[in-house]
C-alpha cells in the first residue's frame, strides 16, 4: 500500500460533541494511525475559518485523504466535498464520521465510553479513507432535441414549451390528425373555451416555429442509448425515420370507459356515455333533440366505471374529471334549454377546489342531486320510449325515488389507453390502475425509472385538460433541465463489474430496479455490464451475485472490511 | 440582470420551481420570509396517499435547493416591491430582515436557543408549545442558522432614558437568573441600587401589561436584583481594566451623572478622578434623598461599582475653575456638579429664621444634624419629590402637623404618585392650589405663613395650566418651620467667571445637544447642571451619553462623528395585545411597605423587598412585547461570537428576468366559526395542530389532548371547517381536507390503536391518483364516516365535546355525539400577500382573491402580467402532487420568458 497523507479533523461542535466526547483524547488516540499526517480538533469544523484551515493543510501537507469527524453526513457531506474540491483534493477521498448523532448525542450519560466509541469510529473512517481512490463523475453530452409521443393537448403544448426554450421537438401521433380528445370537445370547463379552438390555437403556434416537427400516423419502433442521447426509430406511415433525441415525453392520453352491454341499460337508445352526451349538446341549439324527439328530463348516473370497490366491473379508482365534467355538461345543457329537468345520481360530488362553483351554479339553476350508496345502485328500465330510473336516495334517508327520463347519461370513467406496442419499446412501469407510473408522486412526478423518459397528462392518471397541460409543462421543465446545460453529470458512486469473475447468471440484472445491468459479450464469455447513466449506486445487485463480482465504488468490500477491522476491539 | 428568475416563497412550490430552473441553468434567487425554507409541508407528519414522511420528502428538497450552485436563497427576507421595466425585466426591492446572527459564524449549535430567556408561542407547532426568541425554526431547518426574533423595541426598553433594556433584566429575573439580571443592568449604569429605589420608572408607564391588570413593577424588580446581588457580592467582582490608557479625565461632581460618566470612561481604561465638593460622594443620592427611600449603604455599594475600576473620588474638593483642571493635566473634563442651590420664592419674610430651602434642610438631616421638630407645625412649599421628601422627613423628625402647599392641583404635581400617596398616608395634609405670599414673624423668627388660593388658568409653555391667584382668598397658618422646595439651580457662577463658560438664563451650562461638549473644548457637561433639576435616571443617561463623546474626543476623533445607532422602533402595545388571542390573568402583587404608623417613627426603608418568588411572579407577567428582551444570554452562550445586535434590516434592489410567485396559502382560522368552539374549548384543535401531534418531530411524542394531557380515545373530524361555507365567506372546496383527515385517521389508528375515529363529512373528495383506494383503506381500518354537517360543538364534562350533527345516511335525525377530542379540518385560504407584491397592483386576482391564472387552458401558472408566473397554492387550493406539477409549469413559462427577454 502506498503511503497515504491523511488529515483528520475532530469537531467540538461548540460542546455538542466535546461535552460528552473528549475530543482531545480522540485526537491523541488517532494521531499516530498509519497515514495520518495532520490531526486536529476544531471548535466548528463547518465554520468558514475551519474550512480555510483544512484547505491550507491540504496544500501545505499535500494531503490525499480527508476525514472529518463531526455531525451527520446528511448535513455536511457537500460542505466538505466542497472543501476538498477547493483545495484540489478529489472529493471522493474525503470521509465523514458522525460522532455527534451517532455518538455524543446518543451517549450523553456515558462520557468515557462515548470517547472510546468515537476513537474507533474515527479509526474506521481513517481505515476507509486509506483505501479511497480519486473518482470522477460520469459526464454525458446531451442533444437539445426531444421526442413527444402523442399529439393531444399535452403533447402539443410540451412541444411548444420545448421550442420556447430552444429545444427542438419531434411529435409523433398514432392517428391521422392532431388534437386528441380536446379537439373534439365543444365548451370545456371551467372557462367555457371550445376544445377545438384550443387545439387550433396551438396548431397555429406550432406552424410559426421551425423547430417543431409533427408526424401523424407515426409510432416508435426502437429506442437505444441513454438519457441525453437516445437513438429512436419511428415508423411514419410506411417510412422509417431515425431520430437522435435527448429526452422522450410520453403524452399518450386516455381512453374513455365503455360500459358493458346492459350496464344501466347501456346499449339501449337514449343511454349515452358522457362524451356522447357532450357531442349531442355541443351540436344543439334552442332545445335538445334526441332521435327526433325533444328531451325534457335527463338523468345522470355518476361513477360509471369508477370507484368500483370490488374492481370487478369497473375501475377501483376515482376518475377525477367526471363530477366536474358532468356538472359542466349539465350547465351547458341548461344553457341550451332552461326548460330541461336534470337529475344527478351521484355517490360523492367531487367538484374539488374552484370547481365547487360549478356545483353551486347547477344547484342554483335547479338541478336535482340524489345520492346513492354503492351497495344499492340505481336501476334503469325502459318503457313506452322513456326511461324509469329508480334509486334509493341517501339524502332523503333512504326514500325510493323514481325518475322518468328521456335520456340517461352515464358519467363514464377515464381509463388508460392501450399502448402495448409503444411500451414494448419504452418499458415504462405502470401503476396498479394501469396508468404509467411516476418515480414518486411528489419528488419526481413526471419522471420514470427510465432516465430521460418523462410522462405527462392523462397517460399518468386521470386529470382534466388544464391539469394535463400543467403536467406537460412540468415535464418540459424536467426535460429542459436535462438538456439545456449540454451535459448531465452522474455520481460516480455506482456499481462496477469484475469482468474476470463475472459469469453472467443474470441475478444482478433481475435485482436492479433501474434496468441498468445488461448482458454483453467480453471475449469468450458473457458478462454483466453496468449502464453508468442508469445505475444509481443503490447496491441491490451486490449481495445477490454468487461470484461476488460486483462492487459499489466508494463502498468496496475492502473498505468495509478495513472499517470493521479498525473497530475490532469494540466487537 | 442580477438573476434570471426571482422565486418568491420557499415552500414546496418555490423550492420545486427554483430547483427546476436552477437545473436548467438559470440563475435563481429564492426569497423566503421565514428563517427557513420548507414552507408548510415540512411541518406535516406524513403525506397522502403514499404516507411518506413529509420530512423525508421535503428535507432533501430543502438541502438541494439551498446548496444548488445556481440558486441563491435569501431567508428571513421579504419582497417589498416588484416593478416591470420597459425591457420586460423586473426591478425588485427586497427587505433582508436583520437576524441578529452572523450566518457566516453561526454553526447551528442551538446554544443561544437554550440560553434565551424569552418564550414565544411556536408557530411551527401551531402554538401547541413554546419556542425561544433566539431560535432555529426546527431541527431540519435550512439554513440551520439561528435567528433572533425582534418585533422592535419593547415599550419599556424604549422608554428608558439610559436604554438599560428593562425587558432584558425582567426576563432574566423571570428565568431565575438574578446575578445575570444585575450584571445586565451594570452594562448600562453603575447605580442600580439607587435607581431601583428612586427611578421615576418611565418604563412602567409604557408597560403593555398596564393595559390589562397593571404594569410590571419594573423599578422594584431592579431593586430586587441589586439587593440580591449586593448581599451576595459586597464588592464588585471586577477590578480595574487590564489596560490603562495614558489619558486622564476629571469629573466634577459624584452624583448619578458624574459616577456614570466616570464608570464608562474608566471601563475603557481612562484614568478618572472625581472631584466632589461635599465631604461624601453621591451627590443628591446621599445628600438629599432621605434614607427611608434610599439607604446610604445602597449608594455606597453603587459607588463601589465605579471605584472598583480605579476611579478616585476626592471629596471636600470644590472645583472653581475648569481651565485649571485642564492645566493640571486632565485631557478632558466632565462637569456634573448638579443643581444644589435652592430657588428662592422671592416673597416677603423669606429671610426669617425658620424659612429654609429644602436642599439645605435635607442635607442637614442626611449629614446627621440634630433637628428636633417634636410637636412643631411645618409647611412645605412645592409639588416635586423634594417637597414630598421634606414633608415626610419633617414628619419623621417629630412634627405634629405637616402641610404641603402647592400652587396647582394634584394632577399637575411632578412628584411620583406613589410618593404623594405615601405622604398622605403619613398624615401629611395636602393643600392644593395654595401658595405663600408672605412670611411673618417675631424677632426675626417665622411665626405665620400667609397664603393665597389659586385657580387654574390657561396652559403655560410647559403645558400645565397656569395658576392664577384668587383675589380675597388669603389665609394664614401658624407655623414653626417652612421648607421651600420650589426648585434648585446649579451653583456655577465661578465657571462663568473663571472659565468664561456659557450659561443659560436659568444658570445652567450651555452644551452641544449631541456631544454635551461645553463652549470650552474638551469640557463636557451633563445632568442637573445642564438640564436643571431632573431625575436620577436622566442624570445617569447624561453621564453615559457624555462618556461616548468624551471617548471620541480623547481618541482624537472629530466630533460628533458617526451618529449613535438608534434603537429599533417601539412596538405598538395594541399589536402586542392582539398577538395572542388570550392572556392569562396575572394581577400585580400588592405593594409591600411598612405601615404608615410604624414608618414615621424612624428612617427605616419604607418599601419592602420582594422575595425571590414574588420577583419571579412579577417578572413572569411580562408580555415580551419586543420579542427578544436583549438580556444578552445568547451573546454569552455563543461560542462562535455570532450574535450581533447592531444588525439592521437591509434593502436590496435587484433586476430579474422573470418572477415566480409561490407564496402559498393561509389556513382558515376557526375562531370565526364560533359555533365550533375553537377559541373556548381547549380540546377543539385544528388539523394542522393534529399533524404536529403526529409528526416525527412531534412536541409530546404522542397524541395528547390539550385540556388535561389525556390520550384521546374517541376523536372526531369535522370536514369543511371553513370551506364550502358561505357563512364564513369561503364557498370554495379546499381540496386537501378530506384526504389529510383520512391520512390522520390512519396515522392515529397506528399510534392509538384503541381510538375510535369518526369523520363527519359532506362529500368525501378522494379524487387524485390512489386517493379513492386510500379512502377505502381507511374505511376498512374501521374509521367511521358519517355523512352530515356539524352544526355546533359544545363543551361537556371533563373537557369532552358534544358534536351536534345530522346523520343523513342514518335516519336523518339531528344527533348529539360525545367525543374527547375534535379536530377541525380547516381549509385553505389565499395568502393575499401575493397580490401586494407589485406596488402598481398589476397582478389580477380571481374572484376569490387568489392570483388569477389568465390562460389556465394553455398556460396554467400565467398571471395577468407577462413575465410573472404563479406556482402552487398562491393560485388555488391544491395538494402537494398538483403543486409540484404546477410549479414545474411555472418554471417552464418563466424560463421561456427569460429566453424572450434575453433575445
Amino acid at each position: 500500500m502506498s503511503e497515504r497523507r491523511i488529515g483528520v479533523y475532530i469537531c467540538h461542535c461548540g460542546g455538542n460533541i466535546s461535552d460528552f466526547v473528549e475530543v482531545e483524547k480522540v485526537r491523541d488516540a488517532i494521531e499516530n494511525e498509519e497515514g495520518v499526517t495532520v490531526a486536529k480538533t476544531t471548535m466548528f469544523a463547518c465554520s468558514d475559518a475551519a474550512q480555510q484551515e483544512m484547505i491550507n493543510d491540504i496544500h501545505e501537507h499535500k494531503l490525499d485523504g480527508l476525514v472529518v469527524a463531526s455531525c451527520s453526513p446528511t448535513l455536511h457531506t457537500f460542505t466538505f466535498r466542497g472543501v476538498a474540491e477547493r483545495a484540489g483534493l478529489n472529493p471522493y477521498q474525503y470521509v465523514q464520521v458522525n460522532v455527534r448523532e451517532q455518538c455524543s448525542w446518543a451517549h450523553t450519560d456515558l462520557k468515557e465510553q462515548a470517547t472510546e466509541k468515537a476513537i474507533y469510529m474515527v479509526k474506521a473512517g481513517i481505515a476507509k479513507v486509506r483505501l479511497t481512490h480519486p473518482l470522477k463523475k460520469t459526464r454525458i453530452d446531451t442533444v437539445p432535441r426531444t421526442l413527444v409521443i402523442g399529439a393531444g393537448i399535452s403533447g402539443l403544448r410540451a412541444a411548444i414549451a420545448h421550442s420556447d426554450l430552444g429545444i427542438s421537438a419531434f411529435v409523433i401521433e398514432k392517428s391521422d390528425r392532431i388534437g386528441g380528445w380536446v379537439s373534439e370537445f365543444g365548451k370545456m370547463y371551467p372557462h367555457n373555451r371550445l376544445g377545438s379552438d384550443l387545439i387550433t390555437e396551438l396548431s397555429e403556434e406550432i406552424k410559426k416555429r421551425e423547430n417543431i416537427h409533427i408526424y401523424t400516423e407515426a409510432e416508435i419502433l426502437t429506442k437505444s442509448g441513454s438519457v441525453g442521447d437516445f437513438d429512436v426509430k419511428i415508423k411514419v406511415k410506411n417510412e422509417e425515420i431515425s431520430l437522435n433525441v435527448g429526452s422522450i415525453i410520453v403524452a399518450t392520453g386516455f381512453a374513455s370507459y365503455q360500459p358493458y352491454e346492459g350496464e344501466y341499460a347501456y346499449g339501449t337508445d337514449g343511454v349515452l356515455t358522457l362524451p356522447d352526451f357532450k357531442e349531442l349538446i355541443d351540436n344543439s341549439k334552442g332545445e335538445i333533440i334526441y332521435q327526433g324527439k325533444p328531451v325534457k328530463n335527463v338523468t345522470y348516473i355518476y361513477c360509471v366505471g369508477s370507484r368500483d370497490s370490488s374492481g370487478e366491473k369497473g375501475h377501483t379508482y376515482c376518475s377525477r374529471y367526471c363530477c366536474n365534467a358532468a356538472i359542466h355538461a349539465s350547465l351547458i345543457a341548461n344553457d341550451v334549454s332552461s326548460e330541461l329537468n336534470q337529475f344527478h345520481i351521484y355517490r360523492d360530488i367531487r367538484t374539488y377546489g374552484k370547481y365547487e362553483l360549478l356545483y353551486r351554479e347547477a344547484l342554483q339553476k335547479g338541478a336535482v342531486f340524489i345520492k346513492f350508496d354503492e351497495a344499492s345502485p340505481p336501476r334503469v328500465e325502459k318503457s313506452n320510449g322513456r326511461f324509469n330510473v329508480q334509486v334509493k336516495d341517501v339524502l332523503t334517508f333512504g326514500e325510493e325515488i323514481e325518475i322518468e327520463s328521456d335520456l340517461v347519461v352515464l358519467v363514464t370513467a377515464m381509463e388508460p389507453r392501450e399502448n402495448k406496442a409503444m411500451n414494448d419499446v419504452l418499458k415504462l412501469p405502470v401503476s396498479l390502475d394501469g396508468f404509467f407510473k411516476e418515480i414518486h408522486p411528489k419528488l419526481r412526478p413526471v419522471e420514470t425509472v427510465i432516465d430521460g423518459v418523462l410522462i405527462a397528462g392523462t397517460s399518468q392518471a386521470p386529470r382534466n385538460s388544464a391539469e394535463s397541460v400543467a403536467m406537460s409543462l412540468a415535464a418540459t421543465s424536467k426535460s429542459a433541465s436535462l438538456l439545456m446545460k449540454g451535459y448531465v453529470e452522474l455520481e460516480p458512486l455506482i456499481a462496477m463489474v469484475n469482468e474476470d469473475t463475472c459469469v453472467w447468471c443474470g441475478k444482478c440484472s433481475e435485482a436492479c430496479p433501474y434496468s441498468a445491468i445488461e448482458k454483453i459479450s467480453s471475449g469468450e464469455k458473457e458478462i454483466a455490464a453496468i449502464n453508468t447513466a442508469q445505475c444509481k449506486g443503490c447496491g441491490c445487485c451486490v449481495p445477490v451475485c454468487p461470484e461476488n463480482a460486483l462492487t459499489i465504488k466508494g463502498y468496496t468490500d475492502e473498505q468495509i472490511r478495513a472499517m470493521i477491522d479498525a473497530m475490532e476491539v469494540l466487537l | 440582470m442580477n438573476y434570471d428568475i426571482l422565486v418568491v416563497g420557499g415552500g414546496i412550490a418555490g423550492m420545486e420551481s427554483a430547483l427546476t430552473l436552477g437545473d436548467m441553468g438559470y440563475s435563481v434567487l429564492l426569497v423566503e420570509k421565514e428563517p427557513t425554507i420548507g414552507g408548510k409541508m415540512i411541518l406535516l407528519s406524513k403525506v397522502f396517499p403514499t404516507l411518506d414522511c413529509a420530512s423525508c420528502i421535503a428535507t432533501p428538497k430543502m438541502a438541494s435547493t439551498f446548496h444548488h450552485s445556481q440558486v441563491t436563497t435569501m431567508t428571513y427576507s421579504e419582497v417589498n416591491d416588484i416593478r416591470k421595466t420597459p425591457k420586460g425585466t423586473f426591478q425588485v426591492s427586497i427587505n433582508k430582515k436583520a437576524t441578529y446572527v452572523d450566518f457566516d459564524k453561526c454553526t447551528g449549535c442551538q446554544r443561544c436557543e437554550f440560553a434565551c430567556t424569552v418564550a414565544i408561542p411556536d408557530q411551527y407547532n401551531f402554538d401547541l408549545v413554546g419556542r425561544r426568541s433566539a431560535h432555529i425554526a426546527f431541527d431540519q431547518a435550512v439554513p440551520k442558522k439561528a435567528v433572533i426574533e425582534r418585533y422592535g423595541s419593547s415599550p419599556c426598553s424604549f422608554a428608558c432614558p439610559v436604554s438599560m433594556q428593562p425587558h432584558g433584566y425582567v426576563s432574566l429575573i423571570r428565568s431565575g437568573l438574578f446575578d445575570e439580571a444585575l450584571e445586565h443592568i451594570l452594562k448600562f449604569v453603575p447605580i442600580p441600587g439607587s435607581l431601583g429605589r428612586t427611578c421615576s420608572a418611565p418604563c412602567e408607564n409604557e408597560c403593555a401589561r398596564g393595559e390589562l391588570e397593571g404594569s410590571l413593577p419594573i423599578r422594584q424588580l431592579k431593586r430586587f436584583a441589586s439587593d440580591h446581588y449586593y448581599e451576595k457580592y459586597p464588592n464588585p467582582k471586577y477590578g480595574p481594566p487590564g489596560e490603562i490608557l495614558d489619558k486622564k479625565v476629571a469629573v466634577v461632581g459624584s452624583g448619578p451623572a458624574g459616577l456614570t460618566a466616570a464608570y464608562f470612561l474608566a471601563k475603557d481604561g481612562y484614568k478618572v478622578t472625581i472631584f466632589e465638593a461635599e465631604d461624601r460622594p453621591g451627590g443628591m443620592l446621599t445628600l438629599t434623598i432621605p434614607s427611608y427611600r434610599l439607604p446610604s449603604e445602597v449608594v455606597e455599594r453603587d459607588i463601589k461599582n465605579v471605584t472598583a475600576l480605579g476611579v478616585e473620588i476626592k471629596t471636600g474638593h470644590r472645583v472653581e475653575s475648569l481651565t485649571e483642571l485642564k492645566n493640571d493635566g486632565f485631557d478632558a473634563v466632565f462637569v456634573a456638579c448638579g443643581a444644589m442651590q435652592d430657588t428662592k420664592m422671592k416673597v416677603e419674610g423669606e429671610d426669617l429664621a425658620g424659612v429654609v430651602g429644602a436642599v439645605d434642610f435635607l442635607k442637614g438631616v442626611n449629614r446627621g444634624d440634630k433637628i428636633d421638630l417634636t410637636g412643631k407645625t411645618v409647611v412645605v412649599v412645592g409639588g416635586g419629590n423634594v417637597a414630598i421628601d421634606s414633608a415626610r422627613v419633617a414628619r419623621r423628625l417629630g412634627a405634629s402637623k405637616v402641610y404641603i402647599q402647592y400652587r396647582r392641583s394634584r394632577a399637575e404635581m411632578p412628584a411620583f404618585d406613589v410618593e404623594i400617596q405615601d405622604a398622605i398616608d403619613e398624615d401629611i395634609e395636602m393643600q392644593y392650589l395654595k401658595t405663600p405670599v408672605r412670611f411673618t414673624g417675631k424677632d426675626g423668627k417665622l411665626a405665620k405663613v400667609e397664603s393665597i388660593s389659586m385657580k387654574l388658568g390657561d396652559p403655560d409653555e410647559s403645558g400645565r395650566r397656569r395658576p392664577v391667584p384668587v383675589e380675597g382668598s388669603e389665609s394664614s397658618i401658624k407655623v414653626d418651620l417652612c421648607i421651600v422646595a420650589i426648585g434648585q439651580r446649579p451653583d456655577i457662577a465661578s465657571f462663568a467667571d473663571n472659565d468664561k463658560s456659557k450659561l443659560t438664563r436659568w444658570n445652567t451650562l450651555v452644551v452641544d445637544s449631541t456631544t454635551l461638549e461645553t463652549n470650552i473644548p474638551g469640557v463636557f457637561a451633563g445632568g442637573d447642571v445642564v438640564s436643571g433639576a431632573a431625575t436620577v435616571v436622566e442624570a445617569a443617561h447624561a453621564g453615559a451619553h457624555a462618556a461616548v463623546y468624551m471617548k471620541r474626543y480623547l481618541r482624537g476623533e472629530q466630533l460628533p462623528g458617526e451618529p449613535l445607532q438608534q434603537m429599533l422602533p417601539v412596538v405598538d402595545r395594541n399589536e402586542v395585545l392582539k398577538r395572542q388571542s388570550e392572556y392569562r390573568t396575572l394581577n400585580p402583587g400588592k405593594r409591600k411597605e411598612l405601615p404608615p404608623k410604624e414608618r414615621v417613627s424612624d428612617f427605616s426603608e419604607v418599601e419592602l423587598p420582594f422575595t425571590d418568588d414574588e420577583a419571579r411572579y412579577e417578572a413572569g407577567r411580562c408580555l415580551d412585547c419586543g420579542g427578544c428582551s436583549r438580556c444578552g444570554q445568547c451573546v454569552v452562550a455563543c461560542q462562535a461570537d455570532a450574535i450581533d445586535f447592531s444588525m439592521r434590516d437591509e434593502i436590496k434592489e435587484l433586476e430579474v428576468g422573470s418572477v415566480v410567485i409561490s407564496t402559498g396559502f393561509e389556513l382558515f382560522n376557526p375562531s370565526s366559526k364560533i359555533q365550533y368552539g375553537y377559541d373556548h374549548a381547549p380540546n377543539v384543535i385544528t388539523a394542522m395542530q393534529m399533524d404536529r401531534l403526529l409528526a416525527p418531530t412531534r412536541p409530546y411524542n404522542t397524541v395528547l389532548r390539550p385540556s388535561d394531557g389525556k390520550i384521546p380515545d374517541n376523536i372526531a373530524y369535522v370536514l369543511c371547517a371553513g370551506s364550502r361555507d358561505c357563512q364564513v365567506g369561503n364557498e370554495l372546496c379546499s381540496r386537501v381536507c378530506c384526504m389529510y383527515s383520512i391520512k390522520q385517521a390512519q396515522l392515529i389508528m397506528g399510534s392509538l390503536p384503541l381510538a375510535d375515529i369518526t369523520i363527519y363529512y359532506i362529500d368525501i373528495r378522494a379524487f387524485g391518483k390512489e386517493f379513492e383506494e386510500f379512502y377505502q383503506q381507511a374505511k376498512q381500518m374501521g374509521v367511521s364516516f358519517v355523512k352530515g354537517k356539524v352544526a355546533r360543538i359544545e363543551e361537556g364534562d371533563n373537557g369532552n365535546l358534544i358534536v351536534q350533527h345530522e346523520n343523513i345516511a342514518g335516519d336523518g335525525k339531528s344527533e348529539r355525539t360525545e367525543h374527547d377530542l375534535v379536530v377541525l379540518s380547516v381549509g385553505m385560504l389565499p395568502n393575499q400577500d401575493a397580490l401586494g407584491l407589485l406596488s402598481g397592483g398589476e397582478i389580477e386576482a380571481d374572484s376569490h382573491h387568489y392570483v388569477k391564472e389568465v390562460d389556465e387552458d394553455h398556460s396554467p401558472a400565467r398571471t395577468s402580467l407577462e413575465g410573472i408566473y404563479v406556482a402552487g397554492t398562491a393560485s388555488a387550493a391544491m395538494d402537494i402532487p398538483d403543486t409540484i406539477l404546477h410549479s414545474g409549469a411555472a418554471a417552464a413559462l418563466a424560463a421561456a420568458h427569460v429566453e424572450r427577454v434575453k433575445k
